[in-house]
């Protein structure tokens, strides 16, 4: 149902993943959620317990396997909850995408946000202007051919 | 320190696994093999191997490997000596030879020997047995 | 006798176990391990002029042999080669006795290489450096859709042969990322474009010592060097970091930093 609405188009029909830390994004998330503030449907949510977890493979894998944006997402720097995991998550980030704009794809599909568990307003307004960066590049030329079938049917 | 011939040696040989003869060099550390590295200069590689040649040292010490004859007994597999076993053999190919001539027989080479091998095998199978019912499983 | 010989004499006089450098066998020039007493074993020793992964060799020489010093050639990128291997605990540098090889200027513009000599040059005179980007500025000049067609081109010809990994000397773990069923389907070739190249690079990041043995040992002339010294520019510019340059600074994708690096990154956010 949600998928069908959100689905108006193909440009609009863009999948996002996003990794969220356990002890801050996530609960900024759940705060967004229970503050009713709204955002695009097109988030799938990852909890891990700190981006210092998140390996850049499975970056690449989402974005192999057809995601159109990967959003990282965790406690402010100063603020993890194992002291340093997002320290490290930052200077990773930084080298990832490089790697990956070398290899073209752009930019704007990778992004990393620092949410605490009090920024509900915040989560909502960076999954709102993420998804707005992502639909307008489009869906990834990594996608493997999920549309066809849509088109083919016509609806 | 052992043996001082056994503690590392680089030995050139050509990659068995297929026609093309790359040039490996089989790397041996206490006397067991234990790698492989592509030989630079190679007339025929040049420094490269495929996924196979990379691997071709890994048959000789796997635990699942035959290291003597298995004749079947029974239903069974046993090991036995090579007397009986070439015995067994030959027994075979001349049974199979004298009931319906030459093309009865069949030999199936393998990569994993050396040419000089293969080599015998199809001269034993085209001038003694008198068959061309030989095939190598890397034929290309 | 040549000068080679001499030294690997006297290196073994003055406490080397064995010495590992290169020795004509039979017409081609291979890595040979010398020990003392091998004195007849010195007539076709040489520097070669082609590169083996010496410091792969000798990081597994030491593991079996731990009592023992074992001397080694080295050019400037094996020398790299080996701080690197040490700060990632695979060598022990206090083991090991280097005799610095420098690259010819001919060696050195064919490898584009930016340090053809190590830090102490006993044979071959001091090459000046030849640093050259191979295909980046052509990527580079390209649009993103361009570079990812550019790439999945020569990625298409992978046959997966893993010899890049295999004769990668910073290449030592015992389970490959490459090998994990997950990210990289078993049996497909060529490999998926551009992921299975992706993961190895941002493996080599912070680790490449940019040797150049990857792109001589691929057999479909996929323009690795380059793609791994993109990778070495990438770790420069956001964390200036040059693998193998030096013993003491450590890995930034390793260590954490020290706290003005924190504190630069707190200001940021």
């Amino acid at each position: 149902m949600v998928e069908n609405q959100a689905a108006k188009t193909a440009e609009d029909d863009v999948k996002i993943l996003a990794f969220l830390c356990n002890w801050c994004s996530y609960a900024g998330a759940d705060l967004a959620g229970v503050s009713r503030f709204q955002y695009p449907p097109n988030v799938l949510d990852v909890r891990v317990m700190c981006t210092g977890t998140i390996s850049p493979y499975f970056v690449i894998k989402a974005f192999q396997e057809g995601i159109d944006g990967v959003l990282i997402a965790g406690c402010h720097i100063g603020d993890c909850h194992y002291l340093k995991g997002n320290y490290m998550t930052a200077k990773r980030f930084g080298v990832l995408r490089e790697a990956l704009k070398f290899m073209g794809l752009e930019e704007g599909r990778l992004r990393l946000e620092w949410v605490s568990a009090a920024e509900g307003e915040k989560y909502a307004e960076v999954i709102r202007s993420f998804t707005e960066e992502v639909k307008a590049l489009g869906p990834s030329p990594l996608r493997k051919r999920r549309g066809v079938s849509r088109e083919a049917v016509g609806s | 320190m052992p043996d001082k011939e056994n503690i590392y040696r680089l030995v050139p040989s050509t990659c068995v696994y297929c026609g093309t003869g790359c040039g490996v060099l089989l790397e041996s550390m206490d006397g067991c093999l234990t790698g492989v590295l592509p030989q630079k200069d190679h007339p025929v590689s040049v420094g490269s191997l495929c996924i196979k040649g990379w691997s071709c040292h890994e048959f000789v010490h796997a635990p699942n490997r035959l290291t003597a004859p298995m004749i079947r007994r029974d239903g069974e597999l046993v090991e036995t000596d090579w007397e009986t076993a070439l015995e067994a053999v030959a027994e075979g190919i001349d049974r199979a030879r004298g009931d319906g001539g030459p093309d009865a027989v069949g030999f199936f080479a393998s990569a994993r020997c050396t040419n000089e091998e293969n080599y015998l095998l199809q001269k034993f199978a085209r001038a003694v047995v008198a068959t061309n019912n030989i095939d190598h499983c890397a034929r290309l | 006798m040549s000068e080679l010989a001499e030294i690997i004499k006297e290196k073994l006089r003055d406490g080397a176990d064995a010495f590992l450098c290169l020795r004509d066998c039979e017409g081609t020039v291979i890595p040979a391990l010398i020990s003392a007493g091998d004195e007849i074993e010195l007539d076709g020793v040489q520097v070669g002029s082609l590169r083996y992964p010496l410091e792969k060799i000798l990081a597994r020489l030491q593991e079996r042999y731990p009592d023992k010093r074992f001397a080694v050639l080295a050019r400037g990128c094996d020398e790299r080669a080996m701080i690197e291997l040490a700060k990632l605990e695979q060598l022990d540098l206090d083991r090991v006795v280097m005799v610095g090889v420098a690259c010819s200027a001919g060696e050195a513009e064919a490898c584009g290489c930016d340090r053809p000599y190590p830090g102490e040059i006993v044979l071959g005179e001091r090459a000046e450096p030849a640093p050259s980007r191979g295909i980046i500025d052509e990527v580079e000049s390209l649009t993103p859709s361009e570079r990812l067609e550019w790439w999945k081109e020569q990625f298409s010809r992978c046959i997966k042969c893993y010899g890049c990994r295999n004769i990668c000397p910073m290449c030592f773990c015992k389970e490959c990322a490459l090998e994990d069923p997950k990210l990289v389907e078993p049996g497909v070739i060529p490999p998926e474009s551009p992921s299975f190249h992706v993961i190895r690079a941002l493996d080599m990041a912070g680790r490449c010592i940019d040797c150049g043995l990857c792109e001589e040992a691929c057999p479909a002339e996929i323009p690795l060097r380059s793609l791994y010294r993109k990778m070495r520019e990438i770790m420069e510019e956001s964390l200036g970091y040059r693998a193998g340059e030096s013993v003491e600074e450590k890995n930034p994708l390793s260590f954490l930093g020290s706290e003005e690096d924190i504190e630069k990154l707190e200001q940021e956010d």
